[in-house]
């Protein structure tokens, strides 16, 4: 995704004119293009034969989701999800930030380490999924399993080389006072790595989302992958419909709120900025 | 060869040394079963396997049943050749399109913001009801990831060249084809290879799950059919497979082209 808004500043605005900011800055043309969209859609859906099978309109994918809701299976799904990505990327990164920083506290140590992360960084967890479901079947460990193995590779990887881009300035400087090695990891690597700690953690949570959608469809695991796989299979496409939409907003509300404000005050506050 | 690059290769290599050892150690010890881990031996012997009844090079290039090792590799190479030559043009040509227009452009981020956190796998069922499970879904996929990433990158790109530039291409008497040929695409090219290597990241990962999913060929199909047989060794090499193939298009086309394009096109000076 895009990082052209890492560097806007978030001030504290009042309700009613950051509304009046969004309509103005393109908030109508949103509106419009989901209109437009949307009749599209309604269009096709109305012209192509067996519409529930190909293309359901938008009032039967609604439709659908009051069915679901009714039935409390859709809150359980996204729970179900939401819970594996959290708990799984928790524990990634909770073994990849601090493997990532002690790998790169040492410079032989990071050139040694730093060849084999990338080769398995380039593995993506999906295509690890049939070795684990060989190894532990289709249970909850190997959705685990992926998620955490597509979390841990980028987040090491990136805080490894945010802990080596460090600039020495700061280390020599510290080093001439008279700091510790300690001192030093605490007061200069650590926040000098907070940048791609926090770029990092994005980028592999934006990584085990989709793995965790894969993990559901292969494993046959409750949530909101396997909704859609098995909408599918009995032909219920307008649920595969709602699922898709339901995963695409989740996503892009996850990344807008949570990840991203996150990303950019961590950069505000820690990022190096050499002049 | 100088010394940095001589030490950085050789400590590089103690780790893969290390796994390498352990893992023929365990097929020498027995500690996991060769079902769940297999000797290195046998992953190495599994190509043998599956290009059995290979004729030749000529057979291994049309894809012959009996060359299944480079018939998989080969149809998972030529979606992503096609999604390129298919997928890489149409993100431009739209997304030079869309971001000339500076409302057009607010109009069409967030469909592109939407477009690309659902992209993948996600699309997979719906494919898989439009297409049917085969080539044409998984092309689909790979498709759909490649150009929304393209585009998105593209439209970002030149809604970001400054103004300044086309105004100056303007007063010097440009006309509207040489302000698109001589600012916009130069100007967003940096973004553009950006979103080709994003893409194609993506859409590697993206296609082998749609052919685990979906499909009836390719590297996903054969490590998912190779998992429900157990045939574990077939699963390991497909893995490997499938990260070699990718360190080799990343490193040596993807990252130097992006680096080139950012050092002969990026804009480096902007004004304030």
């Amino acid at each position: 995704m895009a990082t052209t808004s890492l560097s806007v500043a978030r001030p504290g605005i009042v309700l009613s004119a950051r509304a009046r900011r969004f309509w103005r800055q393109g908030g109508i043309e949103l509106a419009l293009v989901t209109l437009v969209l949307l009749a599209a859609w309604a269009t096709i859906s109305v012209t192509i034969p067996r519409p529930d099978r190909y293309l359901p309109s938008p009032l039967s994918v609604v439709l659908s989701s009051g069915d679901l809701l009714w039935k409390g299976i859709l809150p359980n799904y996204v729970g179900q999800t939401l819970w594996r990505l959290v708990l799984g990327s928790l524990i990634g990164l909770a073994l990849g930030i601090p493997f990532g920083i002690l790998v790169g506290l040492n410079r032989h140590v990071s050139e040694t380490f730093y060849p084999v992360l990338n080769f398995f960084q380039s593995i993506s967890g999906i295509a690890l999924l049939p070795i684990l479901m060989i190894w532990w079947g289709t249970t909850e460990k190997t959705v685990f399993g992926v998620i955490v193995y597509t979390c841990f590779f980028p987040i090491a990887f990136t805080v490894l080389t945010g802990v080596r881009s460090t600039p020495l300035i700061y280390m020599n400087a510290l080093r001439t006072l008279g700091a510790s090695r300690l001192r030093i990891v605490r007061d200069v690597l650590v926040p000098g790595a907070m940048p791609s700690i926090a770029t990092g953690a994005r980028l592999s949570i934006g990584y085990a989302w989709r793995a965790a959608i894969a993990g559901e469809m292969l494993a046959g695991r409750r949530g909101l992958g396997w909704m859609i796989f098995s909408a599918q299979q009995v032909d219920q496409t307008a649920q595969v419909i709602l699922g898709m939409v339901l995963i695409g907003f989740l996503w892009i509300l996850l990344d807008r709120y949570v990840l991203r404000p996150i990303e950019s005050d961590t950069i505000q506050r820690w990022g190096l900025v050499q002049r | 060869m100088n010394r940095a690059r001589r030490r950085q290769i050789l400590l590089g290599a103690i780790p893969f040394l290390t796994l390498g050892t352990i893992w023929q150690m365990n097929a020498v010890y027995g500690w996991l079963a060769p079902i769940h881990i297999p000797p290195p031996m046998a992953v190495w012997g599994a190509i043998f396997t599956l290009q059995d009844s290979c004729a030749g090079l000529v057979d291994a290039l049309q894809q012959s049943p009996g060359c299944l090792f480079t018939s998989h590799i080969l149809s998972s190479l030529g979606r992503v050749g096609l999604s390129l030559v298919v997928g890489l043009p149409l993100g431009v040509a739209f997304g030079v399109l869309a971001g000339m227009h500076r409302r057009l452009a607010n109009a069409l981020e967030p469909v592109g913001v939407f477009a690309n956190a659902i992209s993948g796998i996600a699309w997979v069922p719906l494919a898989i009801v439009w297409f049917g499970v085969g080539w044409l879904t998984t092309l689909f996929i790979l498709l759909n990831t490649v150009f929304w990433l393209v585009f998105f990158n593209t439209l970002l790109g030149v809604r970001g060249v400054p103004r300044v530039y086309e105004n100056g291409v303007r007063t010097l008497g440009g006309k509207r084809r040489e302000v698109i040929t001589q600012v916009y695409i130069p100007g967003a090219l940096p973004s553009i290879v950006t979103g080709i290597r994003m893409s194609m990241g993506f859409g590697w990962r993206a296609l082998i799950a749609a052919e685990m999913i979906g499909g009836d060929r390719g590297l996903g199909f054969m490590l998912f059919v190779s998992a429900q047989e157990y045939k574990t060794e077939e699963v390991f090499l497909g893995v490997l497979v499938i990260a070699v193939i990718w360190m080799l298009t990343d490193r040596a086309c993807l990252v130097p082209l992006e680096r080139w394009t950012i050092e002969r096109w990026g804009l480096v000076w902007r004004p304030t």
